[in-house]
């Protein structure tokens, strides 16, 4: 699939968003049962500000890739059906929320309106997510994405850049939650890095559809592609095949694993050791797990193949095999001409 | 409930791609387009086209079968494009089945295309909409024309009459009837779609030459003189038409 841009830079925005706004919210919540020691106005109200900007620059970043920007407000009308449709309604919703709570907190109006809309935004934050995730999770013609193991690690991305982000504003504003960012960031980031690998893993065992199966043939009928129709590529070949992306891919995935979870593990590791705290460390591992997110998301819209591409001969036939106890990327044969 | 459809019979398709060069004439200045070119004169030509054939070849050499694929909207009874589009631009009519498009509502998320599993939607850079097959509906129900024109471009323009138009519902419509006689399939059936546009799978026609050759072209044949007066119009054999010719 085509990754689009203004849907990295969505998730990336989002993503930070929602995800700093669960861990600062909960850490207001656990006040209500007198737990904890609550976060300094200032704090909240800056890192709400931040969140704002994020979801706000990420609404404008997603619009991008409509064709009828001015028309995106249409996009409440089908809740019912449409995951899209519900993950542009939570965002918005979440954006609004979201500024009603600042708003209150800043004029200290009332507790109780203050911590009503702050559950609401922390819900529909949490929605939002899995909207989004689910718009790629319910799309049974992309085997890869296919799977609760897109919403799980979807969501847990989520979580990764919300802590990474929280524990340098920990570290930024001396609060007494640095230790405990620096695990959550360790636990998500964890976490994140082994759905990760079982979200590729799995696509090795996928049982692929064949060009048989689409053109109604019986099984053990040898059959090529000979003509397309089209001398140029179209649209079909463009959006659901990303020709440079599929070249690209097996570099981008390991150095995509090593920015988002490899390098901010060991930081986040060396930062819990050694009691190392200063702003490299988190600033760094922060900006790694944004930049390798962006690269993330990126190869997972690349790792999609659409069954259309079946027609066009340009669906993976073979896959992967297991060769001398590692997995290794069987030569996948893709040609229009046999 | 009625279901239009297109059923495109394998056997006769030539893959000439008359059907996708018309859809494409007169959408482009019907009701549903323009259909855009990009580039049209220059290297690398494209631009959005409802029908498309693909040309597959069955078997091992030099056993192989060549066979002409025109795919366009199948107009799925559970069309999956359907449900996920965000402002419900993507709509299938209940009067006839068509899956239309309204282009005053779509936004250009490209999400109905992602769920299309035949590729049978394109978006269109220009107008920044999605589009696709119509089954010419500006045609179907245009009562201006005559009621032999009240057909899809693709199956008025088909030279080798490989494609039928109609009520794949209606027990006493030609579709129905040849769906049923002649086994007609349908794309993907396991992906849970229903299509309504059905296909008619290719009869292997088969010409035993050596057989011909052993038995019936003997000179020996008492048959052999009266296939040879059938197989020319004459009804005159060769040596009587030179001999004709010579006069």
């Amino acid at each position: 699939m085509h990754p689009p841009l203004s849907l990295i830079f969505f998730f990336l925005t989002a993503g930070t968003s929602i995800g700093s706004f669960i861990f600062m919210y909960f850490i207001e919540f656990l006040l209500l049962f007198g737990k904890g020691q609550g976060l300094p106005k200032e704090v909240v109200l800056k890192l709400g500000l931040l969140q704002l900007i994020l979801i706000g620059a990420g609404a404008i970043g997603a619009s991008f890739h409509l064709g009828h920007k001015l028309r995106a407000w249409k996009a409440v009308k089908r809740f019912r059906t449409s995951w899209l449709s519900r993950e542009a309604v939570f965002s918005g919703a979440y954006g609004l929320t979201l500024l009603i709570y600042l708003v209150l907190k800043y004029f200290d109006v009332n507790p109780f309106f203050e911590h009503f809309f702050g559950i609401t935004t922390f819900i529909l934050g949490v929605l939002s997510g899995f909207s989004t995730a689910m718009i790629y999770a319910s799309n049974k013609f992309v085997l890869e994405w296919n799977t609760s193991i897109t919403v799980i690690y979807y969501l847990l991305m989520y979580l990764m850049l919300g802590s990474t982000l929280m524990a340098y504003f920990s570290y930024l504003y001396n609060l007494p939650y640095l230790g405990t960012f620096i695990f959550l960031s360790f636990l998500f980031l964890a976490l994140g890095l082994g759905f990760r690998l079982a979200f590729n893993i799995r696509q090795f065992y996928l049982k692929r559809p064949t060009l048989n199966e689409a053109l109604n043939l019986p099984h053990n009928r040898p059959i090529r592609v000979v003509d397309t129709g089209s001398t140029t590529d179209n649209f079909c070949t463009e959006e659901f095949y990303y020709k440079k992306g599929k070249e690209l891919l097996s570099t981008v995935i390991p150095v995509a694993y090593l920015l988002t979870f490899v390098v901010p593990l060991f930081l986040v590791l060396y930062a819990w050791i050694t009691g190392t705290h200063n702003h490299w460390i988190f600033g760094l591992t922060f900006i790694f797990v944004v930049v390798g997110s962006a690269l993330e998301r990126w190869s997972f819209f690349v790792e999609g193949n659409h069954v259309q591409n079946l027609f066009y001969g340009l669906y993976p036939e073979q896959g992967y095999k297991l060769r001398k106890g590692f997995m290794e990327k069987k030569e996948t044969r893709i040609s229009l001409y046999g | 409930m009625p279901q239009y459809a297109l059923v495109i019979d394998l056997n006769t398709c030539v893959g000439c791609h008359a059907c996708a060069t018309n859809c494409k004439e007169w959408n482009t200045q019907a009701a549903f387009g323009p259909l855009s070119d990009y580039d049209p004169y220059g290297a690398h030509p494209s631009g959005v086209w409802y029908n498309r054939i693909m040309t597959y070849e069955t078997g091992e050499f030099p056993d192989t079968q060549v066979f002409h694929l025109p795919k366009s909207c199948l107009h799925c009874q559970d069309a999956p494009c359907v449900p996920v589009c965000p402002t419900g631009a993507s709509y299938k009519r209940e009067q006839d089945g068509i899956v239309l498009v309204n282009y005053d509502d779509c936004i250009g998320c490209k999400l109905c295309a992602w769920s299309c599993p035949y590729g049978c939607r394109e978006f269109d850079e220009a107008d920044k909409v999605m589009k696709k097959c119509t089954l010419c509906i500006d045609r179907i129900y245009d009562e201006t024309l005559p009621p032999e024109h009240r057909k899809p471009a693709c199956v008025l323009t088909c030279p080798a009459r490989a494609r039928f138009f109609g009520d794949i519902e209606d027990p006493n419509s030609e579709v129905y009837k040849m769906i049923k006689e002649r086994n007609g399939f349908v794309l993907f059936p396991d992906m849970g779609t229903n299509p309504a546009n059905h296909y008619l799978p290719r009869i292997e026609t088969k010409i035993n030459l050596e057989e011909f050759e052993k038995h019936i072209l003997k000179p020996d044949n008492p048959l052999f003189l009266e296939v040879m007066k059938r197989h020319h119009v004459s009804g005159k054999t060769p040596e009587e038409k030179q001999q004709e010719e010579v006069r």
